[in-house]
């Protein structure tokens, strides 16, 4: 092996080293996205007697808040594809932070929708995203630990905002309680701060890219790698290629991403309209509100348990290679328990359904974009990823409401448990059937590559004459890296079953 | 014989009741209880939740009378002797109660003399036929126990029997004397202690409302009735100041967006703003009172944990920043010793 090749070599993520500080950015990141909308609800009764308003116009807040989240998915990741991580996060800090500040001083319901439903949202899409980003670029032996990890900040963040907004909301009304939110989700600014931008020195890495094979180290090139390789190879770029440089559509060509799609869509019907309707729940059944209360934090907590130890159980040897099949169990574990909960009805019963709730829910949670990644591979990911959101932000916004009108229909929860627990076994069930079928397809196409690696002539014919399909079967496919043999020298992501 | 028969006609000003109420009593006649024990009907007291019709499907209704009046409805309560009963009722609204003394059929009696006493002093039937008499209780709503409190009004009656002697009545006004009517032929009061939750209640704010300086507050009041006014009171040292009589009307702002919601906005908070408000609404039954504590801070008391949390998102990127030039500086050092090192190899190696 020429020494020059080996120092210039592009090396792996880090797997550890400043990738735990990257963690722990993203665990506050991450918080703040998922559980700020969360938290606001403490303010909405005042709001609502200060403007004169009525509850639904007060409930478009939260929902405006939730649809630019998840909806500006899609621009999250192409400014992440152009600017990287770092930027866009300390951006999104900000305008969360001013967002939040003008907000405390609206005279009209309108500019609450603006500020904090816009803006604010906007700036929390501008989190989430690329944090979940940026854990893809900083691991791959140790990503789903590090995953479940970034991913505990959800309900920790839930858990610390509640208390704290009350208390602010007691010592200072809801302007003052804004203001101070404001400058307290600057804070994401810091946790952007750590994001140090990761990569190879890519000139070096052009140098590999002709002499070893270009398709497989696609893979590993940081944001600069796709666009430079097209532009390498096919020497022309028309309106399809420069959308694609910016927000990857042909990601719709991939067969694991459309199952991940349709499986996750299908699974947001039923996934987050059980929390909504569980305190409501308790109480129609003769719960005290306190008690009720209770049996939302039990499940932040068991939640808060879960979400690392589901990553490091992951991680493990035994589960990796296998890791979208966790995951279809723990989404029709998931509608298990919520096809069980009509059973309980006493204040016991519910509490054994909420831990097991938290438990599930981690679980999804913890994996929910390990497995993308594991799919499409850490490039894609930023893309795929912003297509992923914009798709749920649909069903995510219909699951509640949907469960609510089947309660308003007929007068009883259970058929709201019944319909998404039914939802989620559903999509558990399809994603394990079509997942088996993606790793058969993968292991079979790995043997094909194997075999005409053999040849580096027709590789390469292969690689200019079928671009897109060979870029599909060799740079997707579940990443087993820390089970390949380190003397290989070139990074490449190998299908699990290959392996096992 | 049968004592009394007490029959309660409510005003139906709004639909709500708070209860059933059937009396129906036995005599102490020794003679007349076993063979009335068999007529005797116990009624449960049920008490509804207001704003529902007070029709329900039980024993009780089955003996109203048809309303001569529109929009009543009547409630009957039953005492029955012997035994010791005692029943409590609640209203939540004015309401006349008929006493009434049935001679039961198989009663032996033959014209009885059938008085009605409060306290010793004898009321005269309002109507008589052959085998009842009737007493109107406004008569001792009006009466001098209650005359002149502040238009209070009855809040709830309780009827029971003490010993299988007494029967009582209390009037629910916790402000007023409480009278009690006695049945001739029993001896004896008994008196207890109104209950002031009988008041319908009006939901405020325990907590206090927070506002800034030349900000505005707002003060919600709502109740599930339908309250004939509002009014408003501002805490001045110790006495209550009305603000509807005040009302300079740049500074206090009332609107109802419904009857039983009222909103108090005050304008341009100044630190004299601080203090205890109080909602007032006037039901049939009485006012009903809730509290509001308004505080009104000066901008600058926000500010300083604002400027806290500023201060302290700026100094970590500042630390962030300065440790990442660092470790960038000690890197590069690093690389081109590091460089330097692979070159020795290659030329050694050639």
């Amino acid at each position: 092996m020429p020494a020059p090749a080996e120092a210039g070599r592009a090396p792996g993520p880090p797997d550890g080293g400043w990738g735990w500080v990257v963690v722990f950015g993203a665990f506050i990141s991450i918080g703040f996205a998922y559980a700020f909308p969360k938290g606001l609800a403490i303010f909405f009764k005042e709001i609502q007697d200060f403007f004169g308003a009525s509850y639904s116009e007060i409930a478009w807040v939260s929902s405006i808040v939730l649809a630019t989240t998840y909806g500006a998915g899609p621009i999250s990741s192409i400014l992440v594809n152009r600017y990287g991580s770092r930027p866009v996060v300390m951006f999104g800090g900000l305008l969360c932070g001013v967002g939040m500040i003008s907000a405390a001083f609206c005279t009209s319901i309108l500019q609450l929708y603006i500020c904090v439903g816009f803006i604010t949202g906007f700036g929390l899409a501008l989190n989430l995203q690329p944090s979940v980003i940026i854990i893809g670029k900083y691991f791959l032996k140790k990503r789903p630990i590090a995953n479940g990890l970034a991913m505990a900040g959800s309900p920790v963040m839930l858990c610390t905002l509640a208390p704290l907004n009350q208390f602010l909301f007691d010592n200072f009304g809801w302007r003052g309680s804004f203001l101070i939110l404001g400058a307290i989700l600057l804070n994401c600014c810091v946790a952007g701060a750590l994001f140090r931008p990761i990569g190879p020195g890519t000139a070096l890495v052009k140098t590999q890219v002709t002499e070893e094979g270009k398709d497989a180290l696609k893979g590993k090139i940081t944001t600069d790698g796709p666009m430079e390789n097209k532009t390498e190879e096919e020497g022309e770029k028309d309106c399809f290629e420069k959308v694609n440089q910016y927000l990857d559509f042909s990601l719709f060509r991939h067969r694991g991403f459309l199952i991940y799609l349709i499986g996750n869509v299908l699974m947001f019907l039923g996934f987050f309209a059980p929390i909504v309707f569980l305190a409501p729940y308790a109480k129609h059944t003769g719960i005290d509100d306190y008690s009720a209360a209770s049996l939302l934090s039990i499940l932040a907590i068991v939640d808060m348990v879960a979400r690392p130890t589901t990553g490091i159980v992951a991680n493990s040897r035994w589960v990796r290679p296998r890791i979208q099949y966790f995951f279809s169990f723990a989404i029709a574990f998931n509608g298990a328990c919520h096809l069980l909960c009509p059973l309980a009805s006493s204040y016991t019963g519910l509490i054994v359904y909420s831990s097991f709730f938290g438990l599930a829910f981690g679980m999804v949670c913890a994996m929910l974009f390990e497995t993308l990644m594991d799919l499409v591979g850490a490039a894609r990911f930023t893309s795929a990823i912003g297509l992923v959101t914009i798709a749920e932000c649909c069903t995510i916004l219909l699951g509640p409401p949907i469960g609510g009108i089947i309660v308003d229909t007929f007068g009883d929860y259970k058929y709201m448990f019944i319909k998404c627990g039914a939802v989620m076994v559903l999509a558990g069930t399809f994603l394990f059937i079509m997942n088996y079928y993606n790793y058969r397809m993968l292991a079979k196409e790995e043997k094909e590559r194997k075999a005409k690696e053999e040849d580096p002539n027709s590789l390469r014919t292969e690689n200019e004459g079928k671009k897109n399909w060979n870029k599909d079967s060799t740079q997707d496919g579940p990443e087993l890296e820390p089970l390949r043999e380190k003397g290989e020298g070139l990074k490449k992501e190998m299908n699990g079953t290959n392996e096992v | 014989m049968r004592l009394a028969n007490i029959l309660a006609w409510l005003d139906d000003t709004n639909g709500a009741t708070l209860a059933h109420l059937d009396l129906q009593c036995y005599s102490a006649n020794p003679a007349m209880t076993t063979q009335d024990s068999n007529q005797t009907q116990v009624n449960s007291v049920t008490k509804m939740q207001p704003g529902h019709d007070s029709s329900g499907p039980d024993a009780a209704t089955q003996e109203l009378k048809p309303a001569s009046k529109q929009n009543t409805n009547i409630s009957e309560y039953e005492i029955v002797l012997p035994g010791v009963s005692e029943k409590n009722i609640s209203l939540a609204n004015p309401t006349k109660v008929e006493l009434t003394c049935k001679l039961d059929e198989n009663s032996n009696l033959k014209n009885p003399q059938v008085t009605w006493k409060k306290g010793s002093e004898t009321i005269s039937h309002t109507s008589k036929t052959q085998n009842s008499w009737t007493i109107e209780l406004p008569h001792f709503y009006l009466c001098k126990g209650l005359e002149g409190i502040n238009d209070h009004f009855l809040s709830f009656i309780e009827v029971g029997f003490v010993q299988q002697k007494y029967f009582v009545i209390k009037f629910g006004d916790p402000l007023a004397e409480v009278p009690v009517i006695s049945l001739a032929g029993i001896q004896g009061l008994a008196v207890t202690e109104p209950d002031p939750r009988a008041l319908p209640i009006i939901d405020g704010r325990e907590k206090p409302i927070i506002s800034y300086e030349g900000d505005i507050a707002v003060m919600v009041c709502t109740t599930v009735y339908n309250p004939k006014a509002w009014a408003w009171y501002m805490t001045n040292g110790t006495e209550l100041v009305s603000i509807d009589k005040m009302l300079p009307v740049d500074k206090f702002r009332i609107k109802s967006p419904s009857v039983s919601i009222n909103r108090l906005e005050v304008v341009k908070l100044t630190r004299e703003d601080c203090g205890v408000y109080w909602c007032e609404a006037a039901f049939e039954l009485g006012p009903s009172k809730s509290r509001f504590e308004l505080r009104v801070l000066s901008i600058a008391a926000p500010l300083k944990p604002f400027v806290a949390v500023v201060a302290e998102v700026a100094i970590l990127l500042t630390t962030i920043v300065l440790y990442e030039v660092y470790s960038k500086r000690k890197a590069k050092g690093q690389k081109t010793t590091r460089f330097k090192t692979v070159e020795v190899e290659i030329i050694t190696k050639l």
